[in-house]
Parts: structure tokens; sequence; C-alpha cells
């Protein structure tokens, strides 16, 4: 999201994004190599520490613990009590009892899930979309489905605050909203403006982009700039090439 | 060229018919506008007005589908041939809706603006080049950074002309461009298609403000359903007759001096003027001759309205403070008394709380201190919902408000919400259709209709609440004269039946012919609170330095001697019983 962006001028910034991306790739990649009982946390903690060089350690933090804390604490007690296999070590805990292996399970679900959100979320910190788009663009993304992409970035803000203002136009034609919950046939009101004005704005934005050319044959320029390297190059060769060589030797453990 | 005429916009004998639609958009159409000139198109809403600019710019026939005949050039590329991406080097366009005009693929203005520029692929340091060029054209140098979407509606309308612009097509056509716009820009949208078209830029718009019209156009083109009915210099054709046959109307300065001239007060042989230049001029002509000015005291009638503060209250709102999460305090301590059958302008600049207070009335928003009374209740002893039987909000993103599958529906929803029955509630619908004239329109889909016919749908659907109140924020934006005229009778109608209207508006000429009470704000507080007819010069002064003073009384202003009063006060009555449409082709000397 456009909002996930923090301008900044540190190396992790400064990086081409297909090398920020190759990156990332090689970290899933180690997540689901690497034990679950330690590696998640490992990468997690190596993440806050790149986190931290580019300036976005706290805000990161906040984000990740915001979004997977109230996930483990639910997998914790679900799996804990739920976790199938009948020869599980029981836990007793007070009325409710949980099992050794549950716990174990819900911990490297929520572990891996920690190190994954902070580590796709490190790339968007330091990286524009327009710059993450632009760069897929040229290595053969359709314009199309980044202009889509880019879009729906833009509009998601925009829509909520017309959502606001849908809430403010009905309830001042006397829809009741405060008092208990909405009821089905009140939500109509509330949707439908969002979806209809989308519908007549898709052909009017046609229009304009017909208008700015976007279709217009010939090549194109750009005004955002990425800045590459050749070490930059080499990194990124390495990186794909550790990926495709731990892929490997994972397949290669199964046959031996 | 293959071009043989020197026409830079060549149409012949154009039709075209919407694949739609059921009679014809445009029929025959011939139209030929010369490199540089500057053509205006009026008309009502439904003319054909946005089709024809629609043509101009190359969208028609191959963007929008439909049955096409004749011959149409636009810098001599025949736009049948030719592709609406190959068109854009040769013309720009720029609709109303500044919103759904952005490309949404740029996350600051000033990469809004190079967009086009990019695809058409200008080398870098050239776009660098046009986009500073553009952000300085259109005063948006500080905005260059923001999100577009972080942006007001007449910001928004003025990146998008910026972004065209920046592409430096020779023609340029704006459809209703003046739309979303507060005064100040609009005045300086004018000063900047004069620059362009001095510089050799063709500019077709289309507009319902007919005295901006006056003010920018050389030429005039009207259309009325879809027909071609009157073409020429701006000055003879904006006081032709036929405009008031067909109810476009005349722009205001000529309405108030053909109402001098039926008082024997224009000079006999001078022709009616467009501008407000023109109209104070020619009644300087006759002022100087004093004696004439005698037989006129009947028409210089007293004030008609009775005094504001003599009403039963209905809204009372005293000392409210407001400050928004964000720390600004949007409001700084608010009294004020709305009472029973008035009919009040609230004005001020953007910014100044209008939008504020107005949330405060139905108790959208509740006061930081202080407390609003809606029918004696304090809002924050009620809900919205409730406040509605009181006091009903029409805003000015009708987008926000519209659901319904067919107009009646969209009316329905008002009514039921506060358990009128079945009966009451079509009582109540068919009242507020009638008082719209959307009667004719009741089954169809309120999208189907004309922009200016839907915003008349979404202040009916909250009109038929047949609340006390009833608040319309900007009402008459892109409103054709024979919808503003309806506002203007909802605004009568509703003072004789005791009620209430409240509006917010840049349209200053509106507020002055439709409503009493006047009442400015700035800087989330009231700085004058008045009725029309008893401004002195101080007062007007206040409210020429905060939004601007309406026709008549600038015109009336600018005629200040004290011997000339009584043309003021025939200009000031004139204007405030006369709209665009009420003046009669009377005979003339």
């Amino acid at each position: 999201m456009q909002s996930s962006y923090s301008p900044g001028i540190s190396l992790l910034h400064r990086l081409h994004p297909l090398t920020k991306l190759a990156a990332v790739a090689l970290l899933l990649v180690l997540l689901y190599i690497l034990p679950g009982e330690w590696g998640s946390l490992l990468l997690f903690a190596f993440v806050l520490i790149l986190a931290f060089t580019a300036g976005v350690a706290g805000s990161l933090l906040r984000t990740v613990l915001r979004v997977i804390l109230p996930l483990a604490f639910s997998l914790f007690l679900i799996q804990g009590i739920l976790f199938p296999p009948a020869d599980a070590t029981p836990i007793p805990l007070g009325p409710i009892t949980l099992t050794r292996e549950g716990l174990l399970f819900a911990y490297i679900t929520s572990a891996r899930l920690l190190a994954m959100s902070a580590i796709v979320l490190l790339l968007l910190r330091t990286t524009h979309p327009a710059d993450l788009v632009y760069a897929l663009t040229q290595r053969g993304l359709p314009r199309s489905i980044g202009y889509i992409l880019l879009v729906t970035l833009q509009i998601i803000p925009d829509m909520s605050a017309r959502a606001t203002a849908i809430l403010e136009a009905q309830r001042s034609r006397g829809l009741e909203t405060q008092r208990g919950f909405l009821r089905f046939r009140g939500l109509v009101p509330l949707i439908s403006p969002l979806v209809v004005g989308a519908l007549v704005d898709v052909e009017e934005r046609a229009m304009a982009l017909e208008s700015r050319a976007y279709t217009a044959p010939g090549p194109k320029t750009s005004l955002r700039q990425l800045f590459d390297s050749p070490a930059q190059r080499v990194v990124r060769v390495l990186l794909l090439l550790s990926i495709l060589a731990l892929i490997a030797w994972r397949i290669a453990q199964y046959f031996m | 060229m293959n071009q043989p005429s020197n026409s830079i916009i060549d149409l012949r004998d154009v039709s075209f018919t919407y694949s739609i639609g059921t009679r014809p958009a445009l029929s025959h159409i011939n139209l030929a506008i010369a490199p540089g000139q500057i053509c205006g198109v009026v008309g009502r809403a439904g003319a054909g007005k946005s089709t024809l600019c629609a043509l101009c710019a190359g969208f028609i026939p191959n963007f929008y589908e439909g049955t096409f005949s004749g011959a149409a050039t636009i810098d001599g590329q025949d736009v049948v041939q030719r592709a609406v991406a190959e068109l854009v080097r040769h013309v720009g366009l720029v609709g109303s809706n500044a919103f759904s005009q952005i490309s949404g693929a740029r996350f600051t203005v000033s990469e809004e603006i190079g967009f086009g520029l990019e695809n058409i692929g200008l080398p870098r340091e050239e776009i660098i080049e046009r986009i500073e060029w553009a952000l300085g054209a259109l005063h948006m140098s500080e905005l260059r950074d923001r999100s577009p979407y972080a942006l007001s509606g007449g910001q928004q309308q003025r990146l998008v002309l910026a972004a065209t612009l920046a592409m430096r097509p020779p023609v340029l056509v704006l459809d209703e461009p003046t739309a979303q716009l507060d005064p100040p820009t609009i005045e300086s949208l004018a000063e900047l298609l004069r620059d362009l078209s001095r510089q050799g830029t063709t500019i077709l718009f289309a507009e319902h403000r007919l005295e901006w019209a006056a003010t920018l156009a050389e030429r005039i083109v009207v259309l009325d359903t879809g027909e071609l009915i009157a073409d020429g210099p701006a000055a003879e054709v904006l006081t032709e007759p036929i405009l008031l046959e067909r109810q476009i109307g005349w722009p205001r300065p000529a309405i108030l001096a053909n109402a001098a001239r039926d008082a024997g007060l224009w000079p006999g042989t001078r022709p009616l003027p467009i501008a407000v230049d023109g109209l104070v001029a020619g009644l300087r002509e006759t002022g100087s001759a004093s004696e004439r000015l005698a037989p006129t005291p009947s028409t210089a009638a007293a004030p008609s309205v009775t005094p504001a503060t003599s009403q039963a209250p209905i809204i009372e709102i005293s000392n409210v403070r407001f400050s928004y999460p964000s720390g600004v305090e949007a409001l700084k301590g608010i009294s004020l008394t709305i009472g029973k059958g008035e009919r009040i302008a609230l004005l001020g600049r953007n910014g100044a709380g209008k939008s504020t207070l107005l949330r405060h009335l139905n108790g959208l928003l509740l006061p930081s201190a202080g407390q609003v009374l809606v029918a004696g209740t304090d809002t924050r002893k009620t809900t919205v919902a409730r406040c509605a039987r009181h006091v009903g909000i029409v805003f000015q993103d009708i987008r926000n408000q519209l659901f319904a599958r067919t107009v009646r529906d969209e009316l329905r929803f008002g009514p039921r919400n506060l358990g009128y029955s079945t009966a009451e509630t079509e009582q109540k619908v068919d009242r507020a259709l009638d008082a719209l004239g959307l009667t004719d329109f009741a089954n169809i889909h309120p999208y189907d209709l004309p922009p200016a016919l839907r915003r008349l749908v979404a202040i009916a659907a909250v009109a038929a609440l047949e609340s006390t109140v009833l608040i319309l924020d900007e009402p008459t934006a892109g409103l054709d004269n024979p919808s503003i005229e309806r506002l203007n009778n909802l605004a009568a109608n509703l003072a004789a039946q005791n009620r209430t209207m409240v509006v917010v508006s840049h349209d200053l000429d509106f507020c002055f012919e439709a409503l009493d009470r006047v009442i400015v704000m700035k800087d989330g507080q009231v700085i004058l609170d008045s009725n029309w007819d008893r401004l002195d010069h101080n007062a007007r002064t206040i409210i020429a330095d905060t939004v601007e003073l309406p026709l008549a009384l600038a015109a009336d202003e600018a005629l200040a001697a004290p011997e000339q009063s009584a043309i003021g006060q025939l200009l000031t009555h004139t204007a405030q019983t006369l709209t665009p449409l009420h003046a009669q082709p009377t005979t003339r000397a």
C-alpha cells in the first residue's frame, strides 16, 4: 500500500527493486528450509537489524506485531486444544487441556508468519510501489497489469473517504445507523453509491487514459529512474542461484 | 495539410446518435473554427454540448459507439479514420468531473502531469520542463508532491487542466470546466485560457455559466436538442431573443440592462451588454441626466422580505466550538439562530468552516463546546436520523447519495426512513418530483439523466423528507438556467410554507436572487449576518473581500455616486425579482 512506504535514503532504500525482490525470495525460501524451531526467529532478528539500518525498525515492528499477535494468540489457543493426534502429550491447564505438539505447531506457524510478514513489509517500507511496478514492467510485466496494481493502491484510501461521505449523506436522509446494528436493507444505500460510482467512473477514466495517450503506439519515457549497478546485477544472479541451489538441495534430500 | 479550409475544427453536416439513444444527440451540425479562436457552446442540459465536445476531441465515433454521418476534421485529422490515441497530439479534452480524469497511475501531482508526456515518449528533460511550466501556469507549485487524491475538487480540476495543457495540444476542448471551481479560480482560469488563445491555442468550451462564457468567448454557438440554433459573435448571440424562447437565458448584465431599458434608463440605441463593465458604462450614460431618474420610485420598491429576526427559531446555535481530531479548530465560537421560513446564504472561502458548521445542523458533528438545538432538542441527545425530520442536507458530491434504480425509488428512501406510511410517502414523493420538475423522469435511472437533472434528483430526494429546514451544499454546480429556476421556485415555495432553506454556494448571483439573509464566515467565525437588501457599503466590501459580490451589487458599487442611487435600487431590485429566464424580449425603441 502507498501508506506502507516510508521515504528514506538508506542503502536499502537505494537498492534496485529487483535486487530487493530477489533477496526477499531467498529469505522466504530459507524460511521454509531452516528448521522451524529457531530458523524463523533468526530470520526475523536479521530482518529487524536490516530495518534498523534503514530507519524503519520501529514502525515495522509495530505493524507486524499488530497483525501477528492476535493471530498467534488464536493459533496457540485453537491448536493447543484441538491438535488432532490422539497420542499427543497432554498439558492440563485449569479447565482446559493443551497438547505439547499443538503448542509446538502453533509456535512454528506463528514464528513463520512473523518472519514472513516482516520480510515482505521491509520490502514495501523501503521501496516506492511505483518503482517496484516500473521495475517489473521493464522485465515484461504487462503495462495494463502494472496500471491496475497502481490504481488499486491509490484508490483504496480514497474509497474509505468516500465511504464516510456516503454514510453522512444517507444518515442525513434519515437512515438510522446509530441505534443497534444496521439492518441488511440499510446496507444497500451505503454500498450501492460506491459500486455505481465506480462503474460510472470506469468510462470517464477510460476516456481520461485515452486523452493522456496511454494507448498511443511508440516508445515511452519514464520520469522515474531506477539506479542499477553491475555489482547489483551480480548480487541478483548470486541470489537467484542460491535459491535454485537451496531448492535443488532440498529436493535431493528426499532421494538420499 | 490535406485540409482545404483554414479551419482547425471543421464539422460538415455532422449527425450522431448514440447506440443507446432514441434521437440524434447532434443533428446536421456545421461548424468551422479558425485557429486561436475561443468558441463557447451554450444550451440547456441535454442539448448536446457534451457530445459536441466529445466529437471535437476525437471521442466520436471511435470511443462512443453510435451512428455517425457527415465529415469532421480536427487539426487536419479525420476523426473517423484516426484512433483516439493518435488524435491526442492534436486535441486535449478536459471534462467537468475532475476526480475520474486523474489517471490513478501516478502518486504525486507533478508525476500526474507528466503521465501523458511519458506516454508519447518525450525526452525526460522536456517532460520535466513542461511539468514546471504547467505547475506554474496553474499556480500549483506548492502542491507538486501531494497525492492527486489528497487534493480538493477545485485543485483536482486544476491538476487535470495542467496535465492536459502540458501535452500542448493545438486544440483544447473543455466541457463545463467551472462546475467545481470557486470564483477566484474561475477568474484565473479565464485569464489562462485567454493567454493560451493569444499564443495560438484554439479553445472550444461548453458552459452553463453564461456570464463566464460571455467574458471569455469571442464566438458563441447555441445548441438546442442537438441542433445548432445560433452562431456568431458573443455580444450578438447572447442577447438573441431565441435564447430566452428556448429557456437558455441571457447573461445577467443583459437582463439588467433590458430591465433598465424598460424603465427608460438605458440609452435607446445602445446594444445590450453581456459583461458588467458594459452594463455600468451604459447606465452611467443615462445616469448623468438626473431628471430621467425621477419617475422610477415605484420600481425601486421597498424590500419585500420580512426581517430574519422575527421568525420562530428552528435551529439555535450557541457558542459552538469544534476541533477536529487533528487539532485544527474549525469553529471558534459560533452563535446563530435560524428561523422558520428563512432563506439563508452561507458564504465564505474554502476552509472558512462552512462544511463543518453544516454538519452541526443535523448532528453529523457534535460541538466540542457550546450546543446546537434542533427543534428544541440538543443534538447530543438525539440521532442524525431523528434530526432528519427537521433538517435535511444535500451534499455537494451527489455520487455519494444516489443509489436507487429509478428516480421515484430514490425519492422514496428518505420518507420511508422517517417511518411515513406508503400513502404519505407517495404524496411526499409526488410533491417533490413536481417541485423540481422531475415528474416525467420518475421511472428513469438517475444515472441515465444529464448531470444537471441528476443533481435535481439528489435535491428532490432530500426535499421529499419535507423537513422544516432544507440545506443545500453547492446546489447550482453544473446546473442550467431552467434547473436553477426550479431551485429558485423551491426556495420561494418553502418560505411560503414557513419552511427554511440554507444554501452554501460560490454562486453569488443565485444566492442573491433566491435568498434573503446572508451569513459570511471567515476562519471559523461569523463576520457578517445581514439581509441582502440591508447591506451598506462596508458590508458589501466585506462580502467582496471574502468571496465576491453578486453581479448586480458589483454594478451598483461601480455606479456608487449618490445621485445614481435610483439606478442602484432598480438594479438590485431587478436582480432579485428577475432571473436569467425571466426577462421578456420587450419591444425595443
